[in-house]
């Protein structure tokens, strides 16, 4: 049956060139509009992703992360003192507006965190690329992604300017830590963060960072500390979750990619559907003939069930690669194009799936091809 | 390679010779019902022996079509009864024919109707395989018909390479393939020139003379009755005449109308 299902495919050239075609470009939009979310998506949480804390703590009812209320400094030490907490770090972050060298302004999102030379934090700059992170514990220093550097119109590590019309110098250079608002993030020690943000008040802090004890149970202390006023623990997979969610479904990006991946299946499918058709009206004697001589329903349609998935295997295994180039095209862009194995074994499923699906009409039409109509003419 | 059928006991008495593997008894079919109701065939009864080749002719829209695609089992009677493997088929469901026609028809068209992208043996090959799935000597076995209708060494042509002549010895070897008892051609010569009809039909007389095939030819051509054992004349839906065409020939008999 391999071998009918491939020559009759092979046999129409242009036209098998033109099913691959579709289903690779059905693969590929899936596989970019997906790992493009999952990228914005890997972003959104990033800072979440990267801190070593088990507990992330911020004021009850903050729906978002980069968006959230600060809260008083006293609360950091009750929570620093809930049973079971081994380690507690501040976090501030809000934003800030940052002057260019031209003159300009633009706004940056800071994240003030704690900088003890020497001493290991649950959240620091990640990925330096260039500069002496322990620079960061001076007053003014911050920590700047390579990628926005030129959006900050900054040409190197050292260069200085004002947030907030407070002097800061660029010391430290990462790389991929970049914020889904597309504002810059600007790491900097916990007390530079709240000089840059005098408007939030005497000692602000966003976050709480906790480190749990060795040997405590991570949900009593979490349950401990969602019973103090105001506050409101998550762990940092659920923290992660939360502002994945936030971004996902609040600004409707999350419809936006999948309203794309999901058309790109459409295509394939209408492609793939057309062409398997009109190959099966084109052999559809043939196929009467075989049926008149005693072929089951089940032996023909075994034939077109094995065009639709050499179909699917091929246009997948040209439309995946072709994802691999656009991902690769798209960083140039500052796009984070996500390809994970999970990505790619669904998208296959979901081509396999595709392709047999769009194989029902010529399916039916097998069904119902009368082996007396051999006959007729 | 012929298949005996034990249809002399189990078949109903009516005169007919030893080796007939299939019987057509009082068969009807109507088109459509009411005013609308069409009567394609109306009480036609023939036998159908090993051995023979039977012509069956007549004017266009006379039931011959019909007529042949009963005996096939490609459709199904309005009345009457076919009978094939000793028993009566004509009121046997989908599910059961597909088996039936395999085990006993080939089938040879006029257009040939191979697949194009395949060579002839994979043609001949891809047949065997659906008749009887598992089998894993297809390809020997379409090695072994087409050496038998004399197209060996065109085994890997396509159709699109070989004459028409050519196409239609394919077509007889892929009807061949899991070794039918009976043979249907529908007009399997018209789209050949004198002298390659002639060839094809000399073909056919030989399966049915060496390997004891039943062959049953529809024709428009006077010309291939030269071939034939009887030659059935349907006219208006209705078994005209059964005329003996050669000498040898079994004797036959007549529809009762």
């Amino acid at each position: 049956m391999w071998t009918l299902a491939r020559k009759l495919l092979l046999h129409d050239r242009a036209r098998f060139a033109v099913a691959i075609a579709g289903v690779s470009v059905s693969v590929m939009l899936v596989l970019v509009q997906v790992g493009l979310f999952y990228g914005f998506m890997d972003t959104a949480s990033a800072i979440i992703d990267a801190s070593s804390a088990d507990l992330w703590v911020g004021k009850r009812g903050n729906d978002s992360f980069e968006f959230a209320t600060p809260f008083d400094e006293r609360a950091f030490y009750k929570i620093a003192s809930v049973p079971g907490v081994a380690h507690t770090d501040r976090v501030l972050m809000n934003f800030a507006q940052c002057k260019l060298p031209d003159g300009g302004d633009l706004g940056v999102q800071v994240v003030g965190v704690e900088t003890t030379p020497g001493q290991p934090r649950l959240l620091a700059p990640w990925n330096v690329i260039d500069g002496d992170p322990a620079r960061l514990a001076e007053p003014g220093a911050i920590s700047v992604d390579a990628s926005e550097l030129a959006k900050l119109k900054f040409d190197r590590v050292g260069h200085v300017t004002e947030i907030s019309g407070v002097r800061a110098e660029v010391v430290v250079a990462t790389r991929g830590i970049r914020s889904f608002t597309t504002s810059p993030i600007v790491f900097t020690d916990l007390r530079t963060a709240r000089s840059f943000l005098p408007q939030l008040g005497d000692e602000p802090v966003t976050y709480v960072l906790v480190r749990v004890a060795p040997g405590a149970e991570l949900a009593a202390v979490k349950a401990r500390i969602d019973a103090l006023p105001h506050l409101a623990a998550y762990t940092t997979a659920e923290m992660s979750q939360r502002t994945r969610t936030y971004w996902s479904q609040r600004t409707g990006v999350g419809a936006g990619f999948f309203t794309t991946a999901v058309l790109g299946v459409i295509v394939g499918f209408v492609v793939v559907g057309q062409i398997l058709y009109s190959g099966t009206l084109q052999y559809l004697r043939e196929y009467g003939t075989l049926k008149a001589m005693g072929a089951k329903n089940s032996a023909v349609i075994r034939v077109i069930l094995s065009q639709a998935m050499i179909s699917a295997v091929l246009g997948f295994a040209v439309g995946a690669p072709l994802a691999i180039l656009a991902r690769a095209g798209m960083k140039g862009a500052n796009l984070n194009v996500a390809l994970f194995p999970a990505l790619y074994a669904v998208t296959a499923a979901i081509t396999v799936a595709m392709c047999a699906f769009a194989a029902v009409l010529s399916i039916v039409k097998v069904l119902r091809l009368d082996p007396a109509s051999v006959f007729k003419g | 390679m012929p298949i005996a059928f034990a249809v002399n006991e189990t078949f109903p008495a009516t005169g007919a010779a030893p080796t007939a593997v299939a019987r057509l008894v009082g068969v009807a079919k109507t088109y459509g019902t009411g005013d609308a109701a069409v009567a394609a065939l109306a009480g036609a009864t023939l036998d159908i022996h090993a051995g023979e080749v039977t012509l069956i002719e007549g004017p266009s829209g006379s039931g011959k079509t019909t007529l042949i695609s009963i005996l096939g089992l490609l459709l199904t009677p309005t009345a009457g009864e076919v009978w094939l493997e000793g028993k009566n088929v004509a009121g046997l469901g989908e599910r059961a024919l597909p088996g039936l026609r395999a085990r006993n028809f080939g089938f040879v068209f006029q257009g040939f109707n191979l697949f194009p992208a395949l060579s002839a043996l994979e043609n001949v090959a891809i047949a065997i395989r659906m008749k009887t799935p598992g089998a894993r000597d297809a390809d020997a076995q379409a090695r072994r018909l087409l050496d038998h209708v004399g197209l060996a060494s065109r085994a890997h042509h396509l159709p699109a390479d070989l004459s028409g002549g050519q196409k239609q010895r394919v077509a007889i070897a892929r009807a061949l393939g899991g070794d039918p008892p009976i043979l249907i051609g529908d007009e399997p010569t018209a789209a050949l020139d004198t002298r390659t009809a002639l060839s094809v039909m000399e073909l056919l007389r030989d399966l049915a003379t060496t390997a004891r095939r039943a062959v049953v030819v529809v024709t428009h051509d006077p010309r291939l009755e030269r071939f034939a054992d009887r030659v059935v004349r349907v006219e208006d839906g209705r078994i005209d005449a059964i005329t003996t065409a050669r000498p040898s020939a079994p004797a036959s008999p007549r529809s009762p109308q």
